[in-house]
């Protein structure tokens, strides 16, 4: 066998394009029963299409345990979730005045807001963990199974601290967090018999953060330049100019730590990896997506507005009470809607996520790769069929 | 026919080429390699399954089902990749059941049970747990609040029907608001209100009215229009007093709270359940309110009672939407969120034959005034 095997992306735009329409028109026809088979079909085909050394990944995960995983999550969910709003509104009621008049209110208005997002969050990554070590287990390659051990609790322990951590400093120890909870899952996971190890700095991340330095810098200088010669224009763009600086910086600092993370992987001790995944590529695939998104928002929102104006103008003559244009404009404007988010689902899906995994998937190496050769299989990890908290909570929500 | 293909067998992540034999006449698939024990497996093709949607282009990829594996017990896990076109439509045209799906044994009973737990939890919380929490929750709101709360409802409903700025929509001819406020005053000096009543008219050609919480109350101008007495549109405000004074609406915030969250959870976050998602809301709340309705009714009934009006108007006025209703597509919306209409027009009337010394509400110039309320 190759002592280094190249990664490959088989997917097709149409045919993911088409599988994702009819899966989202049976979801919409069984109102949304069957989004748990149409996940399933998608990652079929998305696994499918990864490839290494001629042989293509599995996904083993069916529609129907992810339906019963959901299942067990609604009970357990209901009666938090149902619980935790009503007192949420209840305290929110409570601080309610007129957010304009008093700052202090407004204030606390704001805080109940946080609250309602706090009550939800360990639940978040609780279902994260959860959701990972389910598609671990239902990952195979060379009919060798991925996996994962249970720690979702100590999981989101540990995710906890770390936030609170990050945000008592400002974000100064964001690659302390990354590293930290990468390792904390790498560390658990399997592939057949082998386990993998992460290894590395946390510090070494530091270097990925220098263009949130850059924005920083950027905008200080902007905004200083402008209070000396007085004008708000230098300061605006300053502002506006550092604000794009950052969303890009945390992007690219993402791709890097994805970078240097997995150069710092082992399998077995032995196996090694490299990814060279580049940010200007991923910001490409990005821009052109959105680019066309807005595009079709475009084309379908003036679609749109000229089919009701031209509604309104026919009924306008005739029927003076209009009671008969309400049904139908409804109508109209649901299929319009339903269809417009459809589509968005799709070309997000076939123009961004798609584009991107290939990349990632190109750009990863595995070197002194024969020793996978000596790789068993593992028994299999119990109860990792519970997929259903990150599927009530609707996480990951493309694949 | 023979053929060759890629076998893992999902036990040591080897890749093996095996050798293909399609006997169509045994009914089985021949896969032989020298390590295998005995020199080959035999898969039979009525337990042939092949995997689905995937993104490889001419490639079949091969398991076996459970019950055929007589080989290993493990023989389930492991894989048979063909590439060979002319091997792939032999097994297409000689299997029978490829695409078959195997479910786990007791798949059916786990689906019924947990159905039935995750709907018993859902309809306990909605039906038992959510609103008798909002019951007892609602008398720990303290009524200023409430009050600042069903103002900004009112707002956003003026703005939602159209009312391009803050009180856009409210009708406010000076003669029209004395002849409200005789009629609120005639009804509320005989019985004991709590709420310091917020009513207003809006300029709108719908056939509604509605209480938010705290005391406001909102007619639609196409109500009164309907209307053909002054005795009715008193009867649709006092029901709404009703409303405002049992606090439903702000249990109904609550409860609704609660209820939403859980609804959009189960249908999940998707284009369909949005959509989904309105209409349930809204035929779980016809379902809540039909005993507020009646208890509003009641209330109504006795004020009209105490401020010696007419009760009999709020069934006239129901039999009326009834009519209105029958009579084509301009459905009253009112009617809509108030079911159960012609059994209680006849409650109304019942109720009133027991009266005697009635008389209208406002007088014909105070009507007229009422009536021009929303004309500058």
């Amino acid at each position: 066998m190759a002592t280094q095997i190249q990664g490959d992306y088989f997917g097709d735009g149409g045919k993911l394009f088409s599988l994702y329409i009819k899966t989202a028109l049976l979801t919409l026809i069984t109102l949304g029963i069957y989004r748990f088979w149409a996940k399933t079909r998608i990652r079929k085909y998305v696994w499918s299409a990864i490839s290494g050394d001629g042989d293509s990944f599995e996904y083993t995960g069916t529609g129907l345990e992810k339906f019963l995983g959901f299942l067990v999550a609604i009970v357990i969910l209901a009666i938090y979730l149902g619980i935790v709003q009503m007192l949420l509104l209840f305290f929110g009621l409570n601080l309610f005045v007129d957010p304009a008049g008093d700052p202090i209110q407004a204030l606390w208005q704001l805080a109940a807001i946080y609250i309602t997002f706090f009550a939800v969050l360990p639940l978040l990554l609780f279902a994260q963990y959860r959701a990972r070590r389910y598609r671990m287990s239902r990952t195979r390659w060379r009919g060798l199974r991925f996996g994962m051990v249970n720690g979702a609790w100590a999981y989101t322990l540990r995710a906890l601290g770390y936030y609170l951590l990050n945000i008592l400093t400002i974000g100064l120890l964001s690659p302390l967090v990354t590293f930290k909870l990468e390792k904390f899952m790498v560390d658990r996971t399997w592939y057949g018999d082998a386990k993998f190890i992460q290894n590395g700095r946390w510090q070494r991340l530091y270097r990925g953060m220098k263009h949130f330095l850059f924005a920083l810098l950027f905008m200080a200088a902007f905004i200083g330049l402008g209070y000396l010669v007085e004008s708000v224009g230098l300061a605006t763009i300053g502002l506006v100019v550092g604000y794009i600086w950052f969303i890009l910086a945390s992007v690219y600092y993402n791709i890097y730590a994805l970078n240097y993370m997995a150069g710092e992987k082992l399998l077995d001790h032995k196996v090694s990896f490299l990814a060279v995944v580049r940010t200007g590529k991923i910001l490409g695939i990005m821009i052109i997506g959105m680019l066309a998104i807005f595009g079709l928002l475009f084309v379908v929102g003036l679609f749109g507005s000229m089919l009701f104006a031209g509604f309104f103008s026919s009924f306008a003559a005739g029927d003076v009470t209009g009671a008969g244009v309400g049904p139908v404009m409804a109508i109209l404007g649901i299929v319009l809607y339903v269809g417009m988010i459809l589509l968005i689902g799709g070309v997000s899906l076939v123009l961004i996520t798609q584009p991107i995994i290939r990349h990632v998937v190109e750009s990863i190496t595995v070197t002194n790769a024969d020793h996978l050769d000596t790789i068993r299989q593992r028994a299999a990890d119990a109860g990792a069929d519970a997929e259903g908290f990150a599927d009530a909570l609707d996480i990951g929500a493309a694949l | 026919m023979l053929g060759e293909g890629r076998y893992f067998d999902g036990e040591s992540g080897q890749r093996l080429t095996v050798a293909l034999d399609l006997d169509t006449a045994a009914g089985h698939l021949r896969l032989s390699h020298p390590d295998f024990p005995g020199g080959a497996y035999i898969w039979p093709l009525m337990g042939l399954r092949s995997l689905a949607d995937l993104a490889t282009e001419n490639r079949m990829v091969l398991s076996l089902a459970k019950d055929h594996a007589v080989d290993s017990a493990l023989i389930e896990t492991a894989r048979l990749t063909l590439r060979d076109p002319a091997m792939i439509e032999a097994v297409q045209n000689h299997a029978p059941n490829l695409k078959k799906r195997d479910l786990p044994q007791g798949s059916g009973r786990k689906i019924v049970t947990r159905i039935g737990l995750a709907v018993g939890a859902l309809a306990l919380m909605i039906f038992v747990i959510l609103p008798g929490l909002a019951n007892t929750l609602a008398n720990y709101i303290p009524i200023e609040r409430e009050v600042a709360y069903g103002r900004s409802v009112v707002e956003q409903m003026e703005r939602f029907l159209g009312g391009t700025k803050a009180k856009g929509l409210t009708c406010s001819n000076p003669e029209g608001v004395a002849a409200l406020d005789a009629m609120t005053t005639r009804l509320t000096d005989a019985a004991e209100v709590n709420y310091d009543l917020n009513i207003a008219v809006f300029n709108h050609k719908m056939v509604n009215a509605f209480a938010a919480p705290g005391g406001q109350i909102v007619l639609m101008r196409g109500l009164i229009e309907k209307a053909e007495s002054p005795d009715e549109v008193a009867a649709v405000l006092a029901h709404e007093i009703g409303h405002v004074e049992a606090r439903d609406t702000t249990r109904a915030a609550l409860r609704t709270a609660g209820s939403a969250g859980l609804l959009s959870m189960v249908l999940g976050d998707f284009a369909g359940g949005s959509a989904v998602l309105v209409v349930a809301e809204y035929t779980l709340n016809a379902s809540y309110t039909r005993e507020a309705e009646g208890k509003a009714d009641q209330f109504a009934l006795n004020m009209m009672q105490a401020s010696g009006t007419d009760a009999g108007a709020l069934g006239t006025f129901f039999d009326r939407l009834a009519g209105l209703e029958a009579g084509g597509p301009g459905l009253p919306v009112y009617l809509s969120s108030h079911p159960d209409t012609k059994e209680r027009a006849n409650a109304a009337r019942e109720f009133a034959e027991g009266q005697t010394g009635t008389k209208p509400i406002l007088d014909d110039t105070q009507w007229q005034a009422l009536k021009d309320i929303c004309k500058e």
